[in-house]
């Protein structure tokens, strides 16, 4: 197994670096777009929120491949354009993640809002103020265990990204297993590569948690 | 023309079909300590938050040191920074250290610098004999603490007046005391102040008149000395005779 790591190193390494550049992306702009979502699922009236339901509805209710295979063949086939796959992947990903994203989110603002909202307004703050400075700091670190759930989740989801012919790391792994027949011990070294990647991930996030809890407040679980 | 800080006139507040607040007339005058007690569920706290516009009245107005605050276009934000209020369940920011909460006002409605807002945070909390705890976090903090850091934050903006909630009702009853003697340190240096209380012992020696209110309304106003002595509505008489027997019984 060591020697297949060693023989197809660069191209082992170049899928992994291509996982972790979608995963990030689409963690952040997930977590980025989100927070606009949910934003304006809670404070920007009826028809913002019924748009986002859709949007929302849209995103977690159908298949990641679907989606992908919508936004690389489908829609740049209606309008006769080329889009390139890993700009498609970057879209699918961050669009993907914010849906889920703006649920965890929204759930974390809500269970701040009331009171800590009417406190910020008597003091004369603006509702944008307030949600900058008290609702959202509040809800931001709540949702970081949730919001290490979804990057767990989406790392592994851009293996779906083979479909499109993005060489990430599982279509490095497929492509490997072809050439080399040492099926079960390539595919068995890529997943440990994901293991050892999202536990770091994990961990990080745990002491991430950790750093910006609030004194005082233990969260039992 | 009037040095009258607060002013409601005809207020009303209604839920549904419930009137939670009935056409309530009161005014404020610097200096001032107006005293509001009386059963719960009577809409105290609904008039208290009419009068800080943390809720729309239903019908009747608002009127800050003469500006009417009830019409429209008026920039709510602006006059809720010159009106204090203290929460009957304190609701300190959780994320915020005292200091943190006190400065947060300062620094993004006031927009005073770093170093003003830090200076008069600090007074603030010395005020309230809190200046040691300044970089401990709410849940770090006895409920009579957090109480005194939440009336530093009220009063660290300047406020022509301070509303008071119920601010000791939540507490154990060995943390109120340190709460009335901050309240009676205020009141000697004549801040301007409208609460909601049923700390008799209190109201007898600072309030500059008493109002018993129920079902939504004003039964009955006076001095201390009218309440304690000979009270002449029916019901303002048997709800003191209450609360006087429970005092005494703590």
């Amino acid at each position: 197994m060591i020697d297949l790591l060693i023989k197809y190193f660069p191209m082992i390494l170049q899928g992994f670096l291509i996982t972790v550049q979608m995963t990030l992306f689409g963690v952040l702009m997930g977590l980025v777009l989100g927070i606009l979502l949910a934003i304006g699922d809670l404070y920007g009236g009826k028809t913002a929120s019924t748009a986002i339901r859709f949007y929302v509805e849209f995103f977690r209710g159908s298949p990641l491949v679907v989606q992908l295979f919508i936004f690389y063949f489908s829609i740049p086939n209606m309008f006769n354009i080329l889009i390139d796959r890993f700009l498609v992947g970057f879209i699918v990903f961050a669009l993907n993640s914010a849906a889920y994203q703006k649920g965890y989110i929204k759930g974390a603002m809500e269970s701040v809002y009331e009171d800590q909202m009417t406190a910020a307004l008597s003091l004369g703050l603006s509702k944008t103020q307030a949600i900058r400075h008290v609702v959202l700091p509040q809800a931001l670190r709540i949702v970081i265990p949730a919001w290490s759930n979804e990057f767990c989740s989406l790392a592994k989801s851009t293996a779906a990204l083979l479909v499109i012919g993005v060489p990430e790391l599982t279509s490095a792994g497929k492509t490997i297993a072809s050439w080399t027949w040492r099926v079960l011990e390539t595919y068995t070294l890529i997943a440990l590569i994901y293991l050892l990647w999202i536990s770091v991930m994990m961990k990080l996030l745990d002491i991430l948690y950790n750093r910006v809890k609030i004194p005082g407040i233990e969260i039992v679980t | 023309m009037t040095d009258i800080v607060l002013e409601c006139r005809k207020l009303w507040k209604v839920y549904g079909k419930i009137a939670a607040v009935k056409d309530v007339s009161l005014e404020v005058r610097e200096g001032d300590i107006k005293l509001i007690f009386g059963p719960s569920g009577s809409g105290k706290s609904t008039l208290a938050r009419c009068l800080a516009m943390l809720t729309m009245p239903t019908k009747g107005d608002v009127f800050l040191t003469g500006e009417c605050l009830t019409k429209p276009g008026v920039d709510l934000n602006k006059a809720r920074a010159k009106i204090g209020f203290v929460f009957q369940h304190i609701w300190l920011f959780h994320h915020r250290t005292a200091l943190g909460n006190v400065e947060l006002a300062l620094r993004h409605v006031l927009k005073l610098s770093k170093e003003e807002a830090r200076e008069r945070a600090m007074r603030a909390l010395r005020e309230v004999k809190m200046e040691e705890w300044a970089n401990h976090y709410p849940a770090q903090l006895s409920g009579g603490q957090q109480q005194r850091v939440g009336i530093a934050r009220a009063l660290a903006k300047d406020p022509k007046i301070i509303i008071l909630d119920e601010p000791t009702s939540a507490l154990d009853p060995e943390l109120t005391g340190e709460v009335i003697d901050t309240l009676r340190d205020l009141a000697k240096k004549g801040t301007t102040m409208l609460t909601i209380s049923h700390e008799m012992p209190f109201a007898r020696e600072v309030a500059t008149e008493m109002i018993f209110f129920d079902e939504g309304t004003i039964v009955e106003r006076g001095t201390p000395e009218h309440f304690f002595e000979h009270p002449s509505s029916e019901r303002a008489k048997k709800f003191l005779a209450r609360l006087i027997k429970r005092t005494r019984r703590e």
